[in-house]
């Protein structure tokens, strides 16, 4: 079971990251990008982290999606040819170094590795809570995190108003 | 190898396969595509792939004292700092389509007025 919900949260994620990278209209990937998004918040509940598996659904399934379907609609079309022979040469150069890099660094990681600590069905919500107010944990990025939001915020409505005038 | 055993080390073979391969698809959408939306879903995609990678093998802490629990907590800074990112990017693109009549990212070629 646990084999199976991993195979098929993992192709979620791959298919729609593979369909984000081909598909030739900029909507159709973005809803490709919810596929892939959706595949990687199955993966963390694999993991048996809850906790961050609802964070990916709300912040970047809910949030992050509606933002870039938002950017598509402000934007004009993309007007630019597309088609898959035109992709062979820098998809060789891209994913031939790649995947030599992860083969050398998973042979040196896995003799390094312990075995697993078990998927427990515990929520994490709690543990993360308590770890992100405790003072010598995570408070400071905690804290600074807001101010980074806040900072965000304010550019970003700053950034994309309408200037009158010119 | 087989990539997913029931238990133990070769799992994380699995997650590792699916998080190399989020990363090399993020980075050949940020190479191909000239749109900037999609430079922008390239880099989504990177950020979540490198989310996964923490969460997966800080399940096999190996010494240091860290727990399963560190590698959760570097993936809800990665998802903070991806909201932010995507909000300030967003509106960095419709300035650019503001000041030039295209978001193609090798199009624009000035920064003032």
């Amino acid at each position: 079971m646990d084999a199976f919900m991993f195979w098929f949260f993992g192709g979620c994620a791959l298919a729609g990251a593979a369909l984000v990278a081909l598909m030739p209209k900029l909507v159709h990937s973005a809803f490709a990008l919810v596929l892939s998004l959706l595949g990687v918040a199955g993966l963390y509940w694999t993991l048996g982290a809850d906790f961050l598996g609802g964070v990916q659904l709300l912040v970047y399934v809910g949030g992050i999606t509606i933002l870039f379907i938002y950017g598509i609609m402000l934007t004009p079309r993309d007007a630019t040819r597309w088609s898959l022979g035109s992709l062979v040469a820098p998809g060789v150069l891209v994913a031939v170094p790649v995947a030599v890099l992860m083969s050398v660094a998973w042979k040196g990681l896995e003799a390094a590795l312990k075995p697993a600590a078990p998927v427990t069905s515990a929520p994490t919500t709690d543990a993360i809570g308590s770890a992100l107010l405790m003072r010598d944990q995570y408070l400071i990025p905690f804290e600074l995190s807001s101010l980074v939001l806040l900072a965000a915020l304010v550019g970003s409505v700053y950034l994309a108003r309408r200037r009158r005038g010119g | 190898m087989p990539l997913l055993a029931a238990e133990g080390v070769s799992h994380l073979g699995g997650y590792f396969f699916i998080s190399s391969a989020m990363f090399v698809l993020g980075i050949f959408t940020m190479v191909t595509r000239r749109n900037a939306i999609y430079v922008l879903m390239g880099a989504e995609l990177i950020l979540n792939a490198a989310a996964l990678n923490f969460v997966a093998f800080a399940r096999h802490h190996g010494g240091g004292g860290g727990t399963a629990l560190d590698g959760q907590m570097f993936a809800v800074f990665i998802i903070i700092l991806a909201a932010a990112e995507a909000a300030v990017a967003l509106g960095i693109v419709l300035q650019l389509y503001h000041h030039f009549p295209t978001i193609d990212v090798t199009k624009p070629d000035r920064l003032g007025d």
